[in-house]
């Protein structure tokens, strides 16, 4: 038996399909690495799979196994060459600004198209309903966009419901919290604003704290933001919202500073002033891209079709009924 | 008050499953068959199980896909239509009833047992996509029953009870043959289930896979059934050995459907 014949073997595909079950269990439980698994299981399946229809003529006679058999290596060819181009990641946005393409974690295919820079978006602030015991409910974001053509666009987004620019897809997320805006005036430089977004809450609310730097200074800024109660009530339905009552705690080296809106919002530093402005909120967005999905859908459905074509003219031969 | 209600009805729909289930094992230790009054039951039942799905599903505002009480409610309901129809439609083989009804037994002894309390439909849940992906994993595991069914009677017929009170029904290789179809339909709905799902997870969650346990164990009875097939088409799979995988798929996709959401706390948690 020529090696072509052996790599066609059917019996090789038996037993690669048991060896590619025990693999993925295998990684399930941590032994093995998920990626290099499925990988290596699913290329030589392919070329099992490519070899037997190049070779054997009785199964390219068999129309719909044939082209059930095609779809499945479309499959691994889409899944493969979307590993290479997708991307997945996080953004956070504060209420009011733009997204800029910045992303706070992402992983990306060697082959993405980097266009994230032109999907440009306004966070125009969002709603998230609780119900008792913290559980949170529907997120609603209202976003807008400038078409390419020129027209600005208004939509509602949520966990569920993705904005879609440039193919990439938006989606809110269970992280979104409070943000701090200040304008950093320079001495003798020119001034700009800044946030700085707080730990998601109500995951975090012990800890609306965070350390940050500003351009010119040595040591760090810590800023934490301080509210009577609950916001959101554990023990009834309630909503996201921003506090009524709150001051900022603002710390750098030995100093202490308790800003109080309405009341004193300025603070002296070495090399220039720090004012506070307002508090908003932020939303935490998880992003994709993966220009397989379509057809990775379209030749998944061929599969199925074929697989049931096939059986139908199988098990029409004999009625079920009979003895 | 509602509640007290809808749970009545459940438990007179379980009370008529389960006779129907007796009676059609007292008729294969008798060697009778008592096939309509089986039927009659069941039908019974499932009549007052939609019933109480039905009043549930008004008074909540979602369907059964929440907690386990409502899993277990909806798949007893499920199981209970598929292999009503195929005990309809199948006549020669309805002594299986003895073989798959002890199953459900133990479904909805499970289902006496949790707790019926209320439940809210998570926010990625208001799709239609949850819909399609849990009716095809119904139907497949219908089918996948049915499969069983009939290999328990394979089975069986190795010991000298069970040959004896089996032997009125077509040949072991039929009995094989149409385990395999009913496989081979379960598979189709299987891969159906496997899409929809991917495509209700890429909008939910922006990714279509991402390997969370239920996906992953999905995925193993999926290439389970694959390989089952397979088998039966390349090679010469004897009755007896096929009936023992059709048993090892059912049980991977038991253990999926209602062993997962036990260790797993992932949004994707046994929904079906």
């Amino acid at each position: 038996m020529s090696f072509l014949h052996r790599l066609a073997s059917l019996r090789l595909t038996a037993a690669l399909m048991a060896f590619f079950c025990a693999g993925i269990l295998l990684a399930y439980f941590g032994k093995l690495p998920f990626a290099p698994v499925i990988s290596a299981c699913l290329s030589v399946l392919a070329l099992n799979l490519m070899v037997m229809m190049a070779t054997n003529p009785r199964f390219r006679q068999q129309r719909s196994l044939f082209v059930f058999h095609l779809a499945l290596l479309a499959i691994i060819l889409l899944v493969a060459l979307g590993r290479m181009i997708y991307l997945k990641g996080e953004a956070e946005l504060v209420e009011g600004l733009e997204f800029d393409g910045q992303l706070v974690s992402m992983e990306a295919g060697p082959w993405h198209p980097w266009r994230l820079d032109q999907a440009k978006f306004i966070n125009h602030g969002f709603s998230v309903a609780y119900a008792p015991g913290l559980k949170r409910l529907e997120t609603r974001n209202k976003v807008s966009w400038i078409e390419a053509g020129g027209d600005r666009r208004e939509a509602e987004i949520g966990d569920d419901k993705p904005l879609i620019l440039e193919g990439y897809r938006f989606y809110t997320t269970w992280n979104k919290g409070f943000s701090l805006l200040f304008e950093w005036i320079p001495d003798g430089g020119e001034a700009g604003v800044g946030s700085v977004n707080l730990p998601s809450y109500p995951a975090n609310a012990l800890k609306q704290a965070q350390q940050w730097s500003l351009p010119g200074l040595k040591e760090p800024l810590w800023s934490m933001l301080q509210f009577e109660g609950d916001l959101i009530p554990a023990d009834q339905e309630g909503h996201f919202r921003l506090p009524d009552n709150y001051r900022v705690v603002v710390r750098y080296g030995d100093q202490r500073w308790e800003l109080v809106p309405g009341e004193n919002q300025v603070i002296n530093l070495p090399g220039g002033t720090l004012r506070y402005l307002e508090l908003r909120s932020w939303m935490g967005y998880m992003l994709t891209w993966d220009a397989t999905i379509p057809w990775l859908l379209a030749a998944s459905t061929v599969a199925v079709l074929a697989l049931a074509w096939h059986f139908w003219a199988q098990f029409s031969r004999r009625p079920w009924n009979q003895d | 008050m509602e509640a007290l209600v809808e749970l009545r009805v459940l438990w007179a729909a379980v009370v008529a499953y389960v006779l129907a289930g007796s009676i059609a094992i007292v008729g294969v230790l008798l060697k009778k068959r008592p096939e309509k009054i089986v039927l009659l039951l069941m039908t019974l039942g499932l009549v007052l199980h939609t019933l109480s799905i039905g009043m549930r599903w008004d008074r909540l505002g979602h369907g059964p896909f929440v907690s386990m009480f409502e899993i277990l409610s909806s798949n007893v309901w499920s199981l209970m239509l598929v292999f009503t129809i195929a005990y309809w439609r199948l006549s020669v083989v309805r002594p299986m009833a003895a073989v798959v009804m002890p199953i459900l037994f133990i479904m909805m002894g499970w289902l006496m047992t949790v707790s019926p309390g209320e439940t809210r439909l998570p926010p990625t849940y208001h799709t239609v996509w949850l819909f399609i992906h849990i009716g095809f994993a119904k139907v497949f595991m219908g089918f996948t029953l049915v499969a069983v069914g009939l290999s328990g009677i394979i089975l069986s017929r190795s010991t000298a009870f069970g040959s004896e009170r089996f032997q009125r029904l077509p040949a072991n290789e039929r009995l094989s043959d149409l385990s395999f179809r009913c496989l081979a339909i379960g598979f189709v709905f299987e891969s159906l289930m496997l899409i929809a799902g991917a495509i209700w997870a890429q909008d939910a969650w922006g990714r279509y896979w991402n390997w969370d346990p239920l996906e992953t164990w999905s995925f193993i009875t999926w290439l389970l059934v694959a390989i089952s097939l397979h088998a039966r088409l390349t090679f010469t799979v004897s009755p007896r050995r096929g009936a023992w995988m059709i048993i090892a798929v059912f049980i991977a996709a038991f253990l999926t459907f209602f062993g997962v959401p036990f260790i797993t706390q992932s949004a994707h948690q046994g929904a079906v």
